[in-house]
């Protein structure tokens, strides 16, 4: 594809990798050249880098697509999802999920990134809600400090939360850090 | 630079463009030019490298009312200006825009000078028209484009080296592109090579030198381009290896782009032939010759022109950074 079709978003392939245009700038000095000026981020790795392409240069778009998805069950093929409108189900390697797998709540929706037509990537909401499975008893009263300690969730994962939190308490979870957000009064 | 402001509420931008227009209009009849406002499409537009017309069956949309303008001074206009809306295909960006407006003006007899006064004049007026907290120079100053070569990156230059002699002078970064740009033309004729090598160092030298340079000489003009770039410009009969031609920057922008108006259509012949053979290295369609205007040519008076870029003055006039954040185009159209 033609330069002047980059803009942000932009899906774009480069050295047999896909990468998402981040930050993109066009300048053109007086009667000289245009410039696309693009930060571009690995979609498999997250690896940044910066790229500049003349005017009248090409690209070669990348074959990507992000599908919704429900998450079924891990056995030892990895975790199995499937299609939210096809039904089809995708085994996902253990090595893929990564860190994700903390969040797997059963039939949780997810967006699975396909390059090429093989899945690559996960992508969670940004917050979910999950139930506290094992803690140490809630200490009442003491919402104001910022101690905290250290709680389970149903997939296993372990989280730092407030100490008024009990067994049993609905809590909301930012998945990009991992971190506790707030109680769910239920 | 202007913080991130964002863009300015509608009736904001309505004041702002009414109150710049009116400042246009009010500095040039004072000034005794006559306003005139040619076709928006046209059957050819200036050959230029990196210029590209949108199509606009059966001719084209214009690029700048350059050609129509000249071909009116032929006919005795006497000193005019317009505010013309122009076009240029895929030129998308923060400062950059497909359609815009154009301040273009003749004056007749003229030398740049007077030029650069109207521009600094007309800055002003536009400033103080809108209300403007924004920063205006106080002095502007004159810096010769081979000298500002010198003093960013070392590289000293005559104005008249081939591809060759060109690149033996530059540093490794700016070398590298003109090698690039020397290999793509390897084939072509040598006023095109020597257009390409250096057009290809103008566009890295302004992205890796000047445009820092800039940020400590508000309100410059840029004069004495190198000949090979001197595009619609006279060469300096004085001094053959240099151009008529000038650069006004303001706020880290380019504002406008004023020449001692070529009179030789033989000479502008050649030049759009060596641009079009340029543009076929870049794999870009050449561009229709306009033979009306270069049979007329040799009776345009001596004058000279320039042409500001009003969206980017109401830009830096309103503080911002974007021509969207003060346009008057809705979204979509």
């Amino acid at each position: 594809m033609d330069v002047s079709e980059l803009r942000k978003n932009a899906k774009v392939q480069l050295d047999g990798h896909p990468y998402v245009v981040v930050e993109f700038l066009f300048v053109k000095p007086g009667k000289g050249q245009g410039l696309y000026k693009c930060k571009l981020k690995n979609m498999i790795t997250g690896a940044v880098l910066d790229r500049t392409w003349r005017s009248g240069e090409k690209f070669d778009p990348a074959n990507v697509e992000s599908r919704k998805m429900q998450y079924l069950f891990k056995d030892q093929n990895g975790y199995t999802f499937m299609d939210n409108e096809s039904y089809e189900q995708v085994a996902l390697a253990e090595e893929i999920v990564s860190d994700d797998s903390a969040f797997l709540l059963d039939q949780i929706s997810v967006d699975v990134l396909f390059y090429n037509d093989r899945p690559v990537g996960v992508t969670l909401p940004s917050h979910i809600v999950m139930t506290i499975t094992e803690c140490e008893p809630g200490v009442k009263g003491d919402t104001a400090t910022n101690a905290t300690k250290s709680a389970s969730v149903e997939t296993g994962h372990k989280i730092q939360v407030p100490l008024f939190i009990r067994e049993g308490d609905k809590v909301k979870i930012d998945t990009r850090t991992g971190a506790y957000v707030e109680r769910i009064n239920t | 630079m202007a913080a991130e402001l964002g863009g300015l509420a509608w009736p904001a931008r309505v004041q702002i463009w009414d109150a710049a227009l009116a400042a246009v209009r009010g500095y040039f009849r004072d000034q005794g030019l006559r306003e005139v406002s040619t076709p928006v499409r046209v059957p050819a537009v200036a050959v230029e490298p990196f210029i590209d017309p949108i199509a606009a069956p059966p001719g084209l949309l214009a690029t700048s009312p350059e050609l129509a303008m000249k071909r009116l001074l032929v006919r005795g206009s006497g000193p005019i200006f317009q505010i013309a809306h122009v076009f240029r295909r895929a030129e998308i960006g923060e400062r950059h825009s497909e359609e815009f407006h154009l301040v273009e003006w003749y004056r007749l007899g003229a030398d740049l000078d007077p030029l650069l006064a109207d521009v600094e004049a007309l800055v002003a007026r536009v400033f103080a028209a809108t209300g403007s907290n924004g920063h205006v120079p106080k002095t502007w100053q004159r810096a010769r484009f081979l000298e500002v070569v010198t003093a960013t990156c070392g590289a000293a230059l005559r104005g008249d080296e081939d591809p060759g002699q060109l690149l033996a002078a530059l540093p490794p970064a700016l070398a590298d592109e003109v090698a690039r740009a020397a290999d793509m033309s390897a084939g072509a004729e040598p006023r095109a090579r020597t257009l390409l090598a250096w057009t290809a160092f103008f566009t890295a030298w302004s992205d890796m030198f000047f445009e820092t340079w800039l940020k400590g000489h508000d309100g410059t003009h840029l004069v004495d381009f190198p000949a090979p770039l001197a595009a619609l410009a006279i060469t300096d009969p004085g001094r053959p290896w240099l151009a008529r031609r000038a650069e006004c920057h303001v706020g880290g922008l380019e504002i406008a782009n004023g020449y001692v108006e070529l009179r030789d259509a033989e000479e502008q012949r050649r030049r759009f032939a060596a641009v079009n053979e340029l543009r076929r290295v870049h794999g870009a369609p050449a561009l229709p010759i306009d033979e009306d205007f270069l049979a007329e040519l040799p009776g345009l008076p001596p004058c000279a022109g320039i042409a500001l870029g009003l969206d980017r003055l109401i830009t830096l006039a309103a503080c911002r950074t974007r021509l969207s954040d003060v346009s008057l185009a809705l979204a979509g159209g």
